[in-house]
């Protein structure tokens, strides 16, 4: 098995885009951004520091990556643009103070609360889907 | 209601700038039960949402701290560019409920992996062999 943290070069990058595909993946089947899935993977496969997998993330987050999954959306009318562009100011506000907060808390108690947010809310909506 | 969609904005901008992630994780469960959308409505408006450079400002803060990859962070927006078209097509033709419960799955396999890098990293060959074969 090979170190991932010491690979350098080709390797590396091949490796980083295979896994931002499978990122991509999720993000245009679920409809998200992908990188809950991508700080955690550059973390644990690259041993990126959590703030620097934070900070990279954000990066891979900026240009507009499910640009191709929104179009494929909307050809089915999947999208409430209303909806969608109130919630940009927000969220674009939020991230500041966010990221102003990040640098003052403790990231592991901060993940371990978010985990737990993500565990009881999958399983909710995984059981609300199923189970009736 | 836009009172409602404002604050909602608000609060997971919080999330996205704490925890470096698009907000589409949190997004899609909050249109589905506090907006009552369908899930392929909520996953398609959470797309356009995360269309703009939504998280700018607060990347712009970890780059003033030198926490940035640029290498890193470009391969991966375009391996997700990719990507995420691949995955629209697989999810587009499903049931939605079919699609709200694999979500609903999804989001416990993240929850787990973020907990995983919660662990004290004081021995981190160790933690890695393991959570390579996880």
């Amino acid at each position: 098995m090979e170190r991932a943290p010491v690979a350098k070069g080709i390797g590396r990058d091949a490796g980083i885009f295979v896994v931002a595909c499978v990122c991509g993946v999720a993000s245009g089947m679920f409809g998200i951004g992908g990188g809950v899935l991508l700080v955690p993977l550059l973390a644990l496969l690259y041993c990126f520091s959590q703030h620097r997998a934070q900070g990279t993330s954000l990066v891979a987050l900026i240009p507009p990556t499910g640009v191709l999954a929104l179009l494929a959306y909307a050809r089915e009318g999947f999208v409430s643009w209303k909806t969608g562009l109130l919630l940009i100011p927000g969220i674009l506000l939020g991230g500041i103070a966010g990221a102003r907060l990040a640098k003052k808390l403790q990231p592991q108690r901060m993940r371990q609360v978010f985990s737990g947010i993500l565990l009881a809310l999958g399983a909710w909506q995984a059981l609300s889907a199923w189970w009736q | 209601m836009t009172l409602i969609i404002l604050l909602l904005g608000l609060g997971v901008g919080v999330l996205v700038g704490l925890l470096g992630i698009g907000g589409g994780v949190v997004l899609v469960p909050a249109m589905v039960y506090l907006l009552g959308m369908d899930q392929h409505m909520a996953q398609g408006t959470s797309l356009l949402i995360l269309l703009p450079p939504i998280g700018i400002l607060a990347l712009r803060e970890y780059w003033k701290q030198g926490q940035v990859d640029l290498r890193a962070g470009v391969l991966c927006a375009l391996g997700m560019l990719l990507g995420a078209y691949g995955g629209s097509l697989v999810a587009l033709p499903l049931a939605s409920r079919n699609l709200k419960g694999m979500f609903g799955c999804f989001l416990v396999l993240c929850a787990i992996l973020l907990w995983r890098k919660a662990q004290p990293e004081s021995k981190p060959m160790a933690a890695h062999g393991e959570s390579a074969r996880g």
